[in-house]
């Protein structure tokens, strides 16, 4: 089990109203599951105060790395203790 | 080559020096001394005589401020650029070709930016036409020119800053076709667009040119902002490898106040004039985040551990 942090950024950080936390877990599933189970209601919650319907897990909607790493470019799934998970939402707009 | 040919280029040859002697005499006679509120010292040369020149030797006014800096004499409007690039960084700036793709909200302000800088030749890509729900933030955009194509709206606006620059206005949209054709020539390109497929384009199309791509990105109060060179991993970094999310992002439902644009843009700009001119580091490789609300600015570093 390993103990990381993770970090919001942006509308995610407003949002959710902390911008870090410290989880315990044992690979990148098991923190993604840990951080929908205690974020993901109350930033749908908030985000459905500004209009915004988000569906499925706030990985779905989300981007986020590992130490700056895109999950979807990451072979090893394993954490190790001081590992740092960053998650913000993609924008779009010009 | 024949004789004939010979004294034809010897002739055209002598011509040139002849002529670069003049401006440059000119020049320096149209100089003026001025002393700045800390003391430095500077030769100034006024818009009216670089225009005088320019008419008089046959040729642009962007080619006389050219020779006036290389003798180190500052045409005025350049004179606050001075002590953060220098006059051989100005040279560089008017000597080059800046894209900036879509004439929105963070290409409006990006455009008007590079005019006042004075990069020499703006290139503007766009195909929209202004509408009033674009009036809150897109700078180019006034209740006078609703219904106006927007690169059209900027290069005018762009003439009236700096009419010494060179601006091409192109109405199109780029696309996978024709990004390269369009970016040609182009030594850096600026994203003003409003949806990842066509970052991924333009991305691709400066890869292939092997020129940098300035990436930004605006949602509500937040923006991002990282620059790409043509060896970094660029958006794929924080899209993953297919670029596989939605077309539009949140601020489609949260819309863009009137400052977000400004913000990132601001940053955009300043990495084109630190990559033309070589003063600081461009910001490669890591992701800006920019929070007004909370007021946090985030610099993340991509690439680590993988």
């Amino acid at each position: 089990m390993a103990i990381i942090t993770v970090r919001f950024y942006s509308l995610w950080r407003q949002y959710l109203g902390i911008d870090s936390t410290a989880l315990e877990a044992n690979n990148i599933e098991d923190a993604l599951a840990k951080i929908e189970d205690e974020f993901g209601a109350r930033l749908r919650e908030q985000l459905k105060i500004d209009g915004i319907q988000a569906d499925g897990k706030l990985q779905d909607y989300s981007l986020i790395l590992l130490n700056g790493t895109s999950l979807r470019n990451l072979q090893q799934k394993d954490l190790k203790d001081g590992d740092v998970l960053q998650i913000f939402p993609p924008a779009s707009g010009g | 080559m024949n004789i004939s040919h010979r004294v034809v280029q010897q002739n055209h040859l002598r011509r040139d020096v002849t002529s670069e002697a003049n401006i440059i005499q000119r020049i320096t006679k149209s100089a003026e001394e001025y002393l700045a509120p800390d003391g430095k010292q500077y030769r100034v040369i006024t818009q009216k005589a670089v225009t005088s020149i320019a008419d008089a030797e046959n040729v642009s006014p962007l080619e006389v401020q050219v020779k006036a800096l290389k003798q180190g004499i500052v045409p005025w409007r350049y004179l606050r650029n001075m002590g953060t690039i220098g006059p051989d960084g100005q040279v560089k700036l008017l000597q080059s070709a800046v894209a900036v793709v879509g004439a929105g909200g963070l290409g409006g302000t990006t455009i008007e930016l590079l005019a006042r800088q004075g990069v020499g030749h703006i290139l503007i890509i766009d195909n929209d036409r202004f509408t009033e729900q674009n009036l809150n933030r897109q700078i180019m955009c006034t209740e006078m020119n609703l219904g106006e194509h927007k690169a059209l709206v900027a290069a005018r606006r762009v003439n009236q800053i700096n009419s010494d620059i060179k601006v091409t206005a192109l109405v199109k949209k780029l696309t996978q076709e024709n990004a390269i054709a369009l970016l040609k020539g182009a030594a850096i390109v600026v994203d003003g667009l409003d949806n990842l497929p066509s970052r991924i384009i333009v991305e691709k199309a400066c890869r292939k040119l092997g020129i940098p791509f300035i990436y930004g990105t605006i949602a509500g109060f937040s923006g991002q902002m990282m620059t790409i060179y043509p060896e970094d991993k660029g958006l794929a970094s924080i899209f993953g490898p297919n670029g596989s999310y939605p077309d539009q992002g949140i601020e489609m439902k949260i819309g863009t106040p009137s400052a977000t644009p400004a913000m990132v843009a601001a940053w955009q700009v300043q990495e084109v004039i630190k990559i033309i001119t070589g003063v600081g580091r461009p910001l490669r490789n890591h992701i800006l985040l920019l929070d007004a609300i909370e007021g946090a600015i985030d610099k993340i570093e991509l690439g680590g551990g993988e």
